[in-house]
């Protein structure tokens, strides 16, 4: 964690002045990644500035020329940084952690347009958040563990790995438990709980909010219809609400739980803390759905 | 030196058949030996290079086409293979695979689509400006920027791959970033992008406007679309590939094995004659080629040393010509109490004053092309077909 932070902290120091490795990476769940599995061996950064969202994050010319100095660059994968397709980066010093998962990718909407000869042809989105199924999070760990170990030959990779995927899985074990039996309805405040829906039993409509804003009357509207249009008593907040957003959505008559996407990092404790407590909120929030 | 000076003067009086002399007695003189360090020039670098990479994936098919292409940029290009190909070896964990595409030109230069590792490990530098960072920038070898007189801040124009495919590959106009340092290999002669802008030159990437209105059909929208022909900062969010990246093609995958033993399974891997892929050691190629090249060379030696003695007769004849019709000269002279070994001195300092000159127009010209004879043996090698 420490490692991570620190990480964080130094995102805007120039690669060229460092004596240890530079690691860069596309997202926050992959630099904590890399933090814990790198330990001391390597410096860590975030390539995303602070409070940008990586999914519609573009580096400028002079961010792309410091990330092609990295000596390993982390990308999530799964369409998550869309701006790699129209960068060049050494593939050889590149490890993209989700190449291995193409089967288990959710497709989102499918975008068809056409133009010259060609005829129509379609853009198929995938939804990038992998890490919330800790599952597939420990998979990307490994993947990277493997990239880490031929990249820092001195650190001790394998031993970091085996105490971030007994993290994973007990918070895996967590949120396996929150649903016994049918899928629970439930509505998230942004569409990135996908992959979190599907390996833990909830039926996920995304709703398009900001995060931490209060949402207006007319989203509190839509969110009534698909409420009742679903069955959902349970709405999974991104970040965390204003006091005020809280109370209305309560008279709505929904539980509520804040679950960090952790696409960024979050504000308080790092990706396994932050995880964890999400997980206890929303056991909280389904026992008070069952009640 | 009575000899030497009446020598000079008949041959300075006779100025036009002396020139014609000295320069036949010159060309005699240097064709043989300019042939024979381009040949060596040729084979060292035919050999360096080959041995700079150690294994070569592509579609199965001519050996030596897959080597030429992947290796020296020759026109002569195989069938391509697909980005599955360098996939694979990625997923071995073998050895580092870089995908080549090289089947597009700019004026006589061949654009090398690659990635960044290509300049890792060929340890290619910028000797001005920098590496390719986004799509549509491009980076020249020293020789095809001098041969271009572009540099950073330009911009080239690939070929249009076929001037009656109205549907093909349009030409798409891309930014010089920066120009390699001279190594003396075809890297010198070639114009690097990203291997995705090589890509865009193919038509698997492109973008445009997006021109759909609202309620609109795509395929009444469609005629509108103009793709863009150049990447700007302004368009360059709007390019997109289509397709499975898998498919997308390749005309060689340089695969650098981390080991003998990678190297030797990575070799075991593509020996079934039906696979579409084959691996090919280009030393092995070249070592072939290079032992063609020798013989070849053997009859051109031969070639040459009876040329240059029919050549040497020639002289010898017109000079033997020249001096019968100095015979009423030489007569005078042996009037005047000029001996026989007098006008024989006469006659050897005119051919060795003709050797001379001779001699010293050939040593600068043989001197100046073999400096430039790296470059001149990879410019050949370059231009393959």
């Amino acid at each position: 964690m420490r490692t991570a932070l620190a990480a964080l902290a130094l995102l805007a120091a120039p690669a060229m002045a460092q004596d240890r490795p530079v690691i860069v990476a596309d997202s926050y769940p992959m630099a904590y990644f890399a933090g814990r599995l790198a330990g001391s061996a390597a410096e860590v950064r975030l390539a995303v500035p602070e409070g940008r969202d990586p999914t519609s994050w573009r580096p400028g010319l002079a961010e792309i020329v410091e990330i092609q100095g990295a000596d390993l660059i982390v990308l999530n994968g799964s369409g998550l940084s869309d701006w790699t397709t129209r960068a060049a980066l050494p593939r050889a010093r590149t490890v993209e952690t989700g190449r291995g998962l193409t089967e288990e990718l959710i497709a989102t909407e499918t975008i068809t347009h056409s133009h010259g000869a060609e005829g129509s042809h379609s853009h198929e989105g995938v939804a990038p958040e992998t890490w919330l199924d800790l599952d597939l999070a420990a998979r990307q760990a490994e993947a990277l563990a493997a990239a880490l170990e031929r990249a820092l030959p001195d650190a001790d990779v394998e031993t970091a790995l085996a105490g971030l995927q007994a993290d994973l899985a007990e918070i895996d074990a967590a949120a396996e438990a929150l649903v016994e039996g049918d899928p629970v309805p439930a509505i998230a405040s942004h569409p990135r709980y996908a992959y979190f829906g599907r390996a833990y039993g909830f039926d996920v409509t995304p709703l398009n909010w900001e995060a931490g804003a209060a949402p207006t009357p007319d989203q509190l509207a839509e969110l009534e219809a698909r409420a009742a249009e679903t069955g959902a008593r349970l709405l999974i907040w991104e970040a965390v609400p204003p006091e005020e957003a809280r109370a209305a959505v309560a008279r709505l008559g929904l539980a509520q739980a804040v679950l960090p996407s952790l696409i960024v990092p979050p504000a308080e404790g790092d990706f396994v803390s932050a995880l964890a407590g999400g997980i206890d909120a929303l056991a909280e929030a389904v026992a008070a759905t069952a009640n | 030196m009575n000899a030497l000076y009446l020598a000079a003067a008949n041959l300075r009086f006779h100025w036009a058949r002396t020139l014609v002399l000295v320069v036949a007695a010159a060309l005699v003189l240097a064709v043989p030996v300019l042939t024979r360090a381009l040949l060596a020039q040729g084979e060292a670098a035919l050999a360096a290079r080959a041995e700079a990479t150690p294994l070569l994936l592509g579609t199965r098919g001519s050996r030596l086409d897959l080597v030429m292409a992947g290796a020296y940029f020759t026109d002569d290009l195989p069938e391509p293979a697909t980005l599955a190909a360098s996939e694979a070896v990625w997923d071995s964990g073998l050895g580092i695979p870089v995908p080549l595409y090289t089947a597009f030109t700019t004026g006589e230069a061949r654009i090398v689509g690659t990635t960044l590792d290509y300049f890792d490990l060929r340890g290619l530098e910028a000797a001005e400006g920098r590496p390719f960072a986004l799509l549509g920038e491009a980076v020249l070898g020293a020789s095809a920027a001098a041969r271009l007189r572009l540099g950073p801040g330009d911009t080239v124009l690939s070929n249009p791959e076929n001037l009656f495919d109205l549907d093909g590959a349009y030409p798409l106009e891309m930014t010089v970033v920066g120009v390699l340092a001279p190594t003396g290999t075809p890297d010198d002669e070639a114009v690097f992008t990203d291997i995705k802008t090589a890509w865009v030159i193919a038509g698997i990437g492109h973008g445009h406007d997006d021109i759909l209105a609202e309620g609109e059909d795509a395929a009444a929208a469609a005629a509108r679309v103009v793709q863009y022909a150049r990447i700007t900062e302004a368009n360059i969010d709007s390019f997109h590939f289509h397709g499975d990246p898998a498919t997308y093609p390749v005309t060689a995958v340089m695969v650098v094995p981390h080991d003998e033993r990678s190297a030797t399974i990575l070799r075991g891997r593509y020996l079934d004659a039906e696979g579409p892929v084959q691996a090919v050691v280009p030393a092995d190629v070249i070592d072939a080629l290079v032992a063609r090249l020798l013989r070849i060379a053997a009859l051109v030696d031969a070639v040459t040393l009876v040329v240059g003695a029919a050549a040497a007769l020639a002289l010898g004849l017109a000079l033997f010509l020249t001096w019968r019709l100095r015979a009423p000269e030489m007569r005078t002279a042996f009037a005047l109490g000029a001996g026989r070994g007098t006008i024989a001195r006469l006659a050897l300092a005119e051919i060795g004053l003709v050797l001379l000159a001779a001699a010293l127009l050939a040593a600068p010209l043989v001197i100046a092309l073999q400096s430039h004879a790296p470059t001149i043996a990879a410019r050949l090698i370059a231009l393959g077909s």
